[in-house]
């Protein structure tokens, strides 16, 4: 169904005529199929670009008023960033796309959606400062990847996941009314999450995020923390033929290979006990040697070649230090803990491509791009607990994949799954990255097998694999098996969603 | 006083208290209680103290697990005996329970262990106003507790909600915690204790946020001349001695752990005299007017307060105002405190990797109700004062309420969250704004 031209006129009040469009070739961009996300989409009649909270608040009325399902999009890297019916809109926040402060004094910085990470790792990353740039690319909205969604990323073994590091929240709720959480709500600035008392923090994010479902958030703080390694990191080359060097003495890149998932996590354990290097984490190996090859013909020999067993459980390590004694006070320590542990350092030759990337923002710029050669691919449990747990998580990976991994339904690479550590390996996460091929008609049936059988697996261990889903009647039956959180999720959502009951 | 003894006991409590409409306030530290959070005269009070268990203590994913009768005084040497330490608050009473001060957010000692507010409080349960049972994070599930084969150790959701953040500063009103998973760090086998001395609190501040941004001192805390003296002084001669202090003087300890120690405590007490030579700041590890050993002032500082009379109350009674600040607002709001209170014990701690400080104003009005009355009514004037200079009350006890909720929106959004979890109102009515 198409917008009354009433309507339109009505939405087009709000936002400006430059910045409301009906026009096809407009829609059609927005329901595109990619490799990443394989769904059809319905069309939204119409989008929008809102320039401020108050416009966006008056959209979300007006929406209520006419029963129209809204969507809030920026980079549209998720499936929740489409329109999923008709009689809907989408709200894009390209023009929301301002930094609003970088506070160096007190570390936060202050920025509306549509402020992609491209625009804020550099700028405050040349302030000396740094922050969760999650493993999304540089294209990713920061405020959607920090507030609005899962994200754990590759540097959180010294710091924490994006969702430790939301401070001042403004959203639109879903009957319009803008929503000040935090130090805000008593005008005392950004600085702080909580709210005074009981916090209105607790309904913004938890261990994912709401997907604009109890609001649309329209600005928010990100604390920052010291960047840790050099200040200037030199580059070559045009992306993704490109290299990344960190010219210092205090820091150091080693990688080292595994043969059991519990050494590495008796290493990830001691390092973090011993409170020592930047960033540590179980790599999969799949992703890595397609991210160091360039084309798929590269890929295979390579992957035929050797790099398969070289780097089948590799122990990524950065040491970035204050001082050259404390970098190598820092590497007596890890040499000490992986000799312990059974792990040996890999071939110079893949190690150094290792120092050549060692950025994560810069990394992943490249993950985007090469996955593709794999054909598609999809995470599989992406939670997080305890190092130990998470190991365990993993090993048993190893119980079942096998049925797929050599028969051929998906590619063979058993061990393709990450472990990242956060907080000084205080809890990790876990992601287990499957491919298969994507003319094959009944891949799609093989990953379904896969899925289940992973989550049978973990039923029946009663491992904490992933934070639990609570929508819908899946979400019910899950939800009994985690303290029936689906049941107070559902009063939050209907306490705060006028249509959540009708399904709007 | 009611004396649950188990979660059943606590569910029975409050399905009872909905039935008769009867109000409950938790309990769980023992006296004197400075807030008066668990004091409400409407109420009956559920005291916690035979929920006593430490339910364990886990050396490898660095937890404690702990009912919420347990206090510092009793799970300190627990931990120790596992090689674990808390991130303590400054000097808690021994009868403090643990679990009450981190649902309280009371200042941590050690900010780099800090990620966010609530920590070091990581999972827990609660008995909703509904009578329900709830676990939070990854001790949800799934299955029972036995049944789940985690650590239950990760705070966030589960799902899309962070839930233990409604149950933080809550004085009681969301529900009743009947036990919460604590994080905990590894003891140092060596450590050094720097004290730097200042005139003015600002250079101090300056100082401390540029250690905590290089992630360098484990324990540290800005105290003024007085509270300094009156917290490490066990006998008036020591606290006479400790008075010989500058105005303003800072606590950094910097600790080496089981691998090469002594490397790490010389590495970074390098790190700080370079900070204090930055900035101008005398550094000593000994300073002439210590009545006692380092030492000896280093064991107060990482245990909690066993003395018959707690630090706070030596001087008779004690009123306080807490505050949150950023770094670029602390000293100003120090200052005026000063000016306002020449006499006032003073605390600045940087919290949360040093984004922010929390300030503690202590007066001591002496004894009788005019008088406690009296210093309520002039901190609350001064709440007021400093709110325009950045002071921020996330921990609104007293008449604090009165300042903070007055924005309709989410104060609408925070009623609404209160009708889910105690739709009868029966959990601790009449306090924040409830």
């Amino acid at each position: 169904m198409s917008l009354s031209e009433e309507l339109y006129r009505e939405f087009a009040a709000i936002v400006g005529e430059k910045n409301i469009s009906r026009e096809e070739y407009i829609l059609a961009g927005n329901r595109a199929q990619t490799p990443e996300i394989p769904m059809a989409h319905k069309s939204a009649d119409a989008i929008l670009l809102p320039g401020s909270a108050e416009e966006v608040a008056q959209i979300v009325r007006l929406c209520n008023k006419h029963r129209i399902e809204y969507v809030g999009v920026v980079a549209g890297c998720i499936p929740t960033a489409y329109s999923t019916r008709e009689n809907s809109i989408i709200m894009h926040f390209k023009r929301m796309n301002r930094i609003l402060e970088i506070n160096e004094e007190d570390r936060y910085a202050v920025i509306e959606p549509g402020v992609r990470h491209i625009q804020l790792y550099p700028e405050v990353r040349k302030r000396g400062l740094s922050y969760t740039a999650a493993a999304v690319g540089p294209g990713g909205s920061v405020l959607v990847n920090i507030a609005c969604t899962g994200g754990d990323h590759h540097v959180q073994y010294g710091t924490s996941r994006p969702t430790r590091y939301l401070l001042g929240v403004e959203m639109v709720t879903p009957e319009g009314e803008i929503l000040r959480t935090g130090s805000l709500q008593t005008g005392s600035g950004w600085f702080c999450p909580e709210s005074p008392g009981p916090s209105l923090r607790s309904i913004v994010k938890g261990y994912a995020g709401n997907a604009g479902k109890l609001g649309i958030v329209t600005k928010i703080a990100v604390a920052l923390d010291r960047c840790k390694g050099p200040a200037e990191i030199r580059t070559e080359g045009i992306s993704p033929h490109h290299k990344v060097f960190m010219d210092s003495d205090c820091s150091r890149v080693y990688v080292f290979n595994y043969k059991d998932i519990q050494d590495v996590c008796r290493a990830m354990l001691a390092l973090g006990e011993a409170e020592v290097c930047a960033t540590v984490q179980k790599y999969f190996y799949l992703p890595l040697t397609l991210m160091m090859t360039d084309s798929a013909n590269e890929f295979w020999k390579k992957w035929t070649g050797g790099y398969k067993e070289a780097l089948s459980m590799p122990l990524v390590v950065h040491i970035a230090a204050h001082s050259l004694r404390e970098r190598e006070y820092e590497e007596k320590i890890l040499f000490d803990v992986v000799r312990e542990t059974g792990g040996e350092r890999i071939p110079r030759e893949l190690e150094k491509w290792w120092e050549e990337h060692m950025d994560y923002f810069m990394i992943v710029s490249r993950l985007q791009s090469v996955l593709r050669l794999g054909g598609s691919w999809l995470p599989q449990k992406a939670g997080a607990e305890s190092v130990q747990h998470m190991c365990d998580v993993c090993e048993s990976i190893g119980t079942y994949i096998h049925d797929f991994t050599d028969t051929g339904k998906i590619f063979d690479a058993p061990e393709n799954y990450q472990i990242i550590p956060m907080e000084y390996s205080h809890f990790a996460s876990n992601e287990l990255l499957i491919m298969w091929d994507r003319t094959d008609p009944k891949a799609m049936s093989y990953v379904g097998e896969l899925g289940a059988v992973s989550r049978a697996t973990d039923a029946k261990r009663h491992f904490y694999s992933s934070s639990p889903g609570v929508a819908g009647k899946a979400g019910e039956a899950t939800g009994r098996l985690y303290s029936n959180v689906h049941v107070w999720m559902g009063r939050i959502r209907e306490a705060f969603d006028p249509f959540y009951q009708s399904g709007l | 006083m009611l004396f649950p003894e188990s979660t059943r006991d606590v569910q029975d409590l409050v399905l009872e208290a909905r039935r008769t409409g009867t109000p409950l306030v938790p309990l769980s530290s023992g006296p004197p209680h400075f807030h008066g959070a668990s004091v409400n005269p409407a109420a009956e009070t559920v005291c916690f103290s035979r929920m006593d268990h430490i339910l364990q203590i886990d050396r490898k994913a660095r937890y404690a697990r702990v009912e919420a009768g347990v206090t510092f005084g009793a799970l300190i040497p627990k931990m120790r005996e596992k090689g674990l330490r808390l991130n303590l608050p400054f000097l808690p009473r021994a009868n403090k329970s643990a679990l009450a001060s981190a649902l309280e957010k009371e200042a941590v000692l050690i900010p780099k262990y800090q990620y966010d507010y609530p920590d070091p409080l990581l999972t827990l349960e609660v008995v909703f106003g509904t009578g329900d049972v709830f676990r939070t994070g990854s001790a949800s599930g799934p299955g029972t507790m036995e049944e789940n084969s985690s650590d239950k150790v990760l705070p966030w959701g589960p799902g899309s909600v962070d839930y233990y953040r409604l149950f933080t500063a809550a004085q009681g009103t969301f529900g009743l915690v009947t036990w919460a998973t604590l994080k905990a760090e590894v003891l140092p086998s060596l450590s050094r204790l720097f004290f730097v001395q200042a005139e003015e609190p600002g250079p101090l501040v300056r100082l401390a946020n540029h250690l905590c941004r290089e992630r360098i001192p484990d324990e540290l805390i800005i105290l003024d001349r007085r509270n300094f003296a009156q917290a490490f002084g066990d006998t008036p001669e020591e606290e006479k001695a400790l008075s010989g202090a500058a105005p303003w003087i800072m606590l950094c300890r910097v600790c080496g752990f089981d691998r090469y120690p002594e490397e790490r405590v010389d590495i970074y007490s390098g790190y700080v005299r370079e900070a204090c030579a930055k900035f101008d700041l005398p550094c000593e590890t000994a300073p002439a007017f210590l009545p006692c050993t380092p030492e000896k002032l280093e064991e107060t500082l990482t245990d909690c307060d066993r003395r018959e009379v707690c630090w706070k109350c030596r001087r008779g009674p004690e009123r306080e105002l807490v505050l949150l600040a950023p770094p670029s607002k602390t000293t100003a709001i120090a200052e005026a405190i000063r000016a306002r209170f020449p006499e006032a014990g003073i605390l600045l701690q940087p919290q949360v990797q040093g984004r922010a400080f929390r300030v503690e104003c202590d007066l001591f009005p002496g004894e009788g109700e005019a008088a406690a009355a009296e210093a309520e009514e002039a901190l609350f004037r001064m709440a007021r004062e400093l709110m325009p200079l950045g002071a921020y009350y996330d921990r609104p006890y007293g008449r604090l309420p009165e300042l903070v909720y007055t924005e309709p929106v989410s104060l609408d959004a925070i009623r609404r969250l209160k009708k889910i979890f105690d739709p009868d109102g029966i959990l601790n009515p009449g306090k924040l704004c409830f």
